[in-house]
């Protein structure tokens, strides 16, 4: 028994001896597969500010409207979500402009609003765009709103200032005690972000990053390891020798598990040190997230290398992988974004735990979606024992 | 000791290390093998030999578990190879047909990792691999990266990885396939020395000349076994008995020799040259000396003609078409 036992060690730690050297012999393969996704999600976190340019705004204003005509007035409306580059009074003008574009956005001011506002009417404010981006379109709506609803409180401040002016001569100056900006905006905010962290870009991003580092490394290097042994016929001489597919896995999962924790303790190591991205649940619980989404992105290059018919596509299917992760993990759209279907494909994904866990973490100090964390552990276990059941069938077939 | 076509079992012999009984693989539905039957005794070489796509490698791949018979009952060691125990596999080893090694690891390194696999711990390890590396005579180049070797080196790692553990069975595929003459010469004198410390080989090859190399010779064509014996039995059973080269000085025909007793056939292959097949070459000689020379004709050598195994296997294949009805191409 302790003979068995020893010579299964023996066994699993040749494997491991093995892939290591395989891979730290093939730098050219680890500095494309790996590296290479690794400096363009790198580049996109040193290079993507997350601040989006302001629309360039032409304001139409009417020559009989009492509206200002100095432009601060109207970038002051939408602070940093408009740059008004003209004043004018021709509409038509203006609507080339913006079919030419040449502005982004046309906000033509009503000819007598106050008066209107008087009269009991409503005013219509026209803006128009000319975007087919649905970002900007959706920005372009809330820069619009936001105008509007300072254009309106302007209107309103005048208005007011009107009737106060006209109830002081009937009533006397007590009536003063309203100032018109108190009738527009009667209320005010006070705002306060009590979340542990500054939610800047780069803490934002940064575990997010790191857990999709350390997805695509565990899964390209796996899903490459397997592969190769079974179509050069390597598989015939584990089949003929005493070993079983529970050693092979096991020394295929701390061999690349060792190189993707390393690289991940060098991505994880930049972001706190050089980043001084937080770590409010301290370095334990960190580690743990980090070593359950290793094991996890192990068993799906594992699963992989076990059904691929070629390298081309194991390839193929990591990228796929890591395709996926981009759009549906959460690193860039939310995962509540997609409807219901689309979300347990996201949730299939490792990432996508590994990614709201971390940012848990790191930025709040508590893992709150617990699920997650059996969620990234019950992956990792079926995706073991797929590749196990798969490896013993492969190792089996005598067919 | 063997059995197959022409071939009497010893009843006395020792259990057959090796055993195959009625083994037939198809693949969908095209035969590879067909009712293949032999028996390997410890301590030999069998020559499993044949062209290629003859059913060799599909023999050897059965033979070590990683294939399946459609039929047939295949026993190696007292086990069935489906269900061989890791005991049994420590006892055995399999060099495939090709060049199945870690390109990027050294010739040390992928030695030392087959040796793992078989159990071998970290001590004691370095002196097999020494040992197992010595012995192909590629110690020089234990640092070299295994895709960087000649291709006859790396058939010699693969053996290397073959041998590291000491097995008492060794399955090598086609050892000498795509090496040099005086490379392949060396790669048999190694098996011979496996074979001579007590070892059961069964080697497949597609030179037939190698089955000079065996103890005994399965031949392989289509599928089928064509002919299992020791390979002298084989030549002797396939010109009907020992063969006997004549020079002589003068032209001369068979019809001279014909008459003599022992003589079963005679041909001319040059104007003073007779190949004649007789009983027994002891008792035919001094007969076939006197009848020469009492016709007035001097004999320049009169000695036994070792026909060519490929001679050998010709013959062989031609009979068989020719018991079959088949037409003989080379005809």
């Amino acid at each position: 028994m302790l003979r068995e036992v020893w010579h299964s060690l023996v066994r699993v730690t040749s494997f491991i001896g093995k892939e290591l050297r395989e891979v730290i012999r093939r730098p050219g393969v680890l500095a494309s597969l790996v590296l290479g996704p690794f400096f363009i999600m790198l580049l996109f976190g040193i290079g993507y500010t997350g601040a989006r340019s302001p629309f360039r705004t032409e304001i139409v204003v009417p020559q009989g409207s009492q509206l200002p005509r100095d432009q601060e007035f109207y970038e002051d409306l939408a602070p940093g979500r408009i740059e008004v580059v003209g004043i004018s009074d021709s509409q038509d003008a203006t609507e080339n402009r913006l079919r030419g574009q040449q502005i982004d956005l046309m906000v033509v001011a009503p000819e007598n609003a106050a008066a209107q506002l008087r009269e009991g009417n409503q005013t219509e404010i026209l803006v128009a765009w000319n975007q087919v981006d649905p970002v900007y379109d959706g920005l372009a709506h809330l820069a619009v709103a936001t105008m509007v609803a300072e254009l309106n409180a302007e209107i309103i401040r005048q208005a007011a200032a009107e009737g106060i002016t006209l109830a002081e001569g009937e009533l006397g100056p007590q009536v003063t005690d309203i100032s018109p900006e108190v009738v527009a905006k009667p209320t005010t905010a006070v705002t306060e972000n009590v979340a542990p962290s500054d939610p800047t870009v780069t803490n934002f991003f940064a575990p997010a990053v790191l857990a999709l580092v350390l997805q695509h490394l565990g899964v390209t290097l796996t899903a490459l390891s397997m592969v190769r042994e079974r179509l050069s016929g390597q598989m015939d001489l584990f089949r003929v020798a005493p070993v079983n597919s529970m050693e092979v896995l096991v020394g295929k999962y701390v061999a690349y598990g060792l190189l993707t924790l390393l690289v991940g303790g060098i991505v994880g190591a930049l972001m706190v040190f050089v980043l001084n991205v937080p770590i409010f649940s301290g370095y334990v619980i960190a580690i743990g997230i980090v070593l359950l989404l290793a094991f996890a992105s192990l068993g799906v290059g594992l699963l992989i290398s076990l059904v691929a018919d070629s390298e081309r596509q194991a390839v193929q299917l990591s990228m796929l992988v890591l395709l996926a992760s981009v759009f549906f993990s959460g690193f860039v759209l939310p995962v509540q974004d997609f409807i219901g279907a689309v979300q347990y494909v996201a949730y299939a994904l490792p990432v996508t735990h590994g990614i709201a866990t971390l940012q848990e973490a790191m930025l709040r100090g508590e893992v709150r979606s617990l699920w997650m964390i059996g969620a990234l552990a019950a992956i990792g276990v079926a995706l073991y024992l797929l590749s196990l059941v798969r490896l013993r069938r492969i190792l089996r077939s005598a067919s | 000791m063997l059995t197959g076509p022409g071939v009497t079992t010893s009843p006395t012999g020792p259990d057959p290390v090796i055993s195959m009984s009625g083994v037939t693989r198809r693949f969908n539905g095209i035969t590879a093998v067909s009712d293949l039957s032999l028996q390997v005794q410890p301590g030999t070489i069998l020559g499993l030999i044949g062209p290629s796509g003859s059913g060799k490698t599909t023999t050897i791949r059965m033979l070590t578990g990683t294939l399946e018979p459609t039929e047939g009952d295949i026993r190696v060691g007292g086990q069935d190879p489906r269900h061989f125990t890791r005991g049994m596999r420590e006892r055995i080893a399999y060099m495939p047909q090709l060049f199945s090694l870690y390109t990027d690891l050294t010739a040390a390194e992928n030695v030392g990792f087959v040796a793992a696999l078989y159990g071998i711990s970290w001590f004691g390890r370095g002196a097999k691999i020494r040992r197992a590396l010595e012995m192909v005579d590629l110690w020089e180049a234990r640092n070299r990266r295994a895709g960087d070797l000649s291709g006859g080196m790396q058939r010699r790692l693969d053996l290397a990885c073959a041998i590291v553990h000491e097995p008492d069975i060794l399955f090598v595929d086609e050892p000498t396939a795509g090496i040099d003459p005086m490379l392949r010469q060396a790669i048999w004198d190694e098996l011979r020395h496996m074979r001579d410390d007590g070892r059961t080989l069964l080697v497949t090859t597609q030179y037939v000349g190698e089955a000079e190399y065996c103890d005994a010779v399965a031949l392989l064509a289509e599928g089928e076994l064509v002919a299992l014996d020791t390979p002298e039995a084989m030549r002797h059973r396939v010109f009907g008995g020992e063969v006997l080269e004549i020079e002589t000085d003068a032209t001369v025909t068979p019809e001279l020799i014909t008459n003599v007793a022992e003589v079963q056939s005679v041909r001319q292959t040059a104007p003073r040259t007779l190949i004649a097949v007789v009983d027994d070459a002891g008792t035919a000689t001094p007969r076939l000396m006197e009848t020469i020379t009492g016709a007035g004709i001097g004999v320049i050598s009169l000695e036994e003609y070792q026909p060519s195994f490929d001679e050998v296997f010709a013959e062989l294949v031609k009979g068989r078409r020719a018991e079959r009805g088949e037409v003989d191409d080379a005809a």
